[in-house]
């Protein structure tokens, strides 16, 4: 019963946001063009709506290619760095050692501007849908690998106590409270990296590519194709929005007691 | 729950101690919380402990849970073996101040916590759990979250995780503490017909008089800060217990003294508040 209750408002505050964003998209949409008309902005500057939706429907099998292969190499980058970071961040928090020794260094990591590791990874991986991985999986390990060991450290002792007291050997300590209690401190982390995995696959995919939603951004640069740039930032948005409302969907189901309280 | 069959007399056999702590020590930096506490409990015994707020109640169930090590010098006995707190782990069934129940597990599954780090199969502690809802106020609540319950249904099921945790010797700190005076009444009843027919050992920490005498064998009244031994008080009131017991003359000469010796130490407590707040 209380299980029942709890899905049905589960599926009902889903759908509202479902909607909420619907209706905000469509209210962009109706400024973008309405400005467009009102103001007679040039098309230089930006275009009609209207216009890059043409753009898209004229030439469909090139954006789903290149949507398809950017949200490829995001998505490996992403559940691979995600993986690694939660498990790095255990691993911090079980070694303090380890920690004290190897943390500086993943923030000296952090502070390389991505567009110089680019390069670097380019030379390593060549022109591959792994190298673009790669610089996903850069951005994305970073934020989860703090989180969790944020998340790991946040425990109320009571509760570690409580759970000693019951005779609990590290493994269960662990499994049983430390990482569920850890779960909302790191789906903080895992939202704000769809984004960021998204710019690493991207930019990727500048050093270097013939399919991909960068390689379609850089090109119509090139070729002043305005026209060209709205259409792939518009897609890369649609890509962008929908992958971090996967994720935080995904979040609402696995730690539900964070947002019911 | 009946675990061993054991002879019903009403106070625990003093020969045979469960519990023994001698000039036990507990300092924190420059804070005395424990100076010189020394007990005994008996196998099977009630013991109720009553003391001024800050007194040292909760370090001393922290050090009986193997929570905390005493200072060094201290003697601690359980059952009849010389141990360090820390042995203790595992071996005590632990009660804390708050309920601590874990927001990601339902009713059932928060009160088989302890089973489960046991290696009970969940199934087969689920089940045994669910047969217990109703003896502790629970029933049809097996499936909701602790966000979802009230604090008086919550400390039950702390209760009811504590309970599930079969150890002979039980420390709660202030189970009732959270409960409003109706359903505390009747808790009290419902713990010392568990009790009696389960025959654990129970300490058990409260701030009401009235509790402490109508459940104990024994009532430890505890000195303000840093926490010895007061008092030593028993209860030599007959079992089962009415509730109207506690309008029997002999239940009020109990309550006296007891009263006059935790007014002397409140009065300690107070003034040593007073003092340095004057002394800043
Ligand atoms: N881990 C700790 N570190 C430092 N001081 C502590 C620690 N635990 C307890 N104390 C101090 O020891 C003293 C006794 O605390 P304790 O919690 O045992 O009191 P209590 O009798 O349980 O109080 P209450 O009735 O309010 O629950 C307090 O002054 C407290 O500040
Ligand atoms: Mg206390």
């Amino acid at each position: 019963m209380a299980a029942a209750s709890k899905t049905s408002a589960g599926l009902f505050s889903t759908g509202h946001t479902v909607l909420r964003l619907v209706a905000g998209l469509a209210a962009i949409a109706v400024a973008w063009q309405a400005s467009v008309l009102l103001f007679g902005i040039r098309p230089y500057y930006l275009p009609k709506l209207s216009v890059v939706l043409d753009a898209i429907a004229s030439t469909p099998a090139a954006y789903a290619a290149s949507v398809a292969r950017t949200a490829a190499e995001t998505l490996l980058g992403y559940v691979t760095g995600a993986a690694f970071g939660v498990l790095l961040g255990s691993v911090f928090f079980h070694h303090k050692v380890l920690k004290d020794t190897l943390f500086p260094m993943f923030v000296v990591s952090q502070t390389i501007p991505v567009i110089a590791f680019g390069a670097v990874v380019v030379l390593w991986f060549g022109n591959t849908l792994f190298a673009k991985a790669v610089m996903a999986f850069y951005l994305t390990f970073f934020p989860v690998t703090v989180n969790t060991l944020l998340g790991l450290q946040s425990v109320d002792p009571a509760q570690e106590a409580l759970m000693k007291s019951f005779g609990a050997p590290h493994r269960q300590l662990f499994w049983k409270l430390q990482f569920p209690n850890a779960l909302p401190q790191i789906f903080v982390a895992l939202r704000l990296a769809t984004s960021l995995s998204l710019v690493g696959a991207m930019v990727g995919e500048w050093f270097g590519d013939t399919t991909g939603l960068g390689v379609l951004l850089l090109q119509a640069t090139y070729n002043e194709n305005v026209v060209g740039i709205w259409a792939a930032l518009l897609v890369a948005s649609a890509l962008g929005t929908l992958f971090y409302a996967s994720v935080a969907g995904i979040e609402r189901k696995v730690v539900f007691w964070r947002a019911e309280q | 729950m009946l675990q061993k069959e054991r002879p019903s007399a009403t106070a625990g056999d003093p020969a045979k101690p469960i519990l023994e702590l001698r000039n036990v020590n507990k300092t924190f930096g420059s804070v005395a919380a424990l100076h010189d506490f020394r007990a005994s409990v008996a196998l099977g015994e009630f013991v109720t402990v009553v003391g001024p707020s800050g007194c040292g109640k909760s370090t001393l169930f922290n050090i009986v849970a193997g929570l905390e090590e005493p200072d060094t010098g201290g003697i601690l006995r359980f059952e009849s073996r010389s141990v360090h707190a820390s042995d203790l782990l595992g071996r005590v069934s632990f009660m804390p101040q708050r309920d601590l129940l874990f927001s990601w597990r339902t009713v059932i599954d928060n009160a088989i916590l302890a089973l489960e780090v046991e290696g009970v199969p969940r199934k087969k502690a689920r089940a045994e759990a669910l047969g217990l809802l109703p003896e502790f106020g629970l029933s049809g609540f097996a499936d909701h979250y602790p966000h979802q319950l009230s604090g008086g249904m919550r400390q039950r099921v702390a209760l009811m995780r504590t309970f599930l945790f079969k150890r002979e010797l039980m420390l709660l700190d202030e189970p009732f503490g959270a409960l409003d005076a109706l359903t505390r009444a009747m808790m009290q009843r419902w713990l010392l017909d568990v009790w009696q027919k389960n025959r654990r050992t129970i300490l058990f920490i409260t701030h009401d008089v009235d509790e402490a005498i109508f459940l104990g064998d024994r009532v430890l009244v505890m000195t303000a800060r840093p926490g010895g031994v007061k008092l030593e008080q028993r209860v030599d009131l007959p079992r089962p217990r009415s509730p109207d017991i506690v309008t029997s003359p002999a239940f009020i000469e109990i309550k006296r003294a007891l009263l006059a010796a935790i007014e002397e130490e409140s009065m300690k407590s107070f003034a040593a508040a007073n003092f340095r707040e004057y002394a800043q």
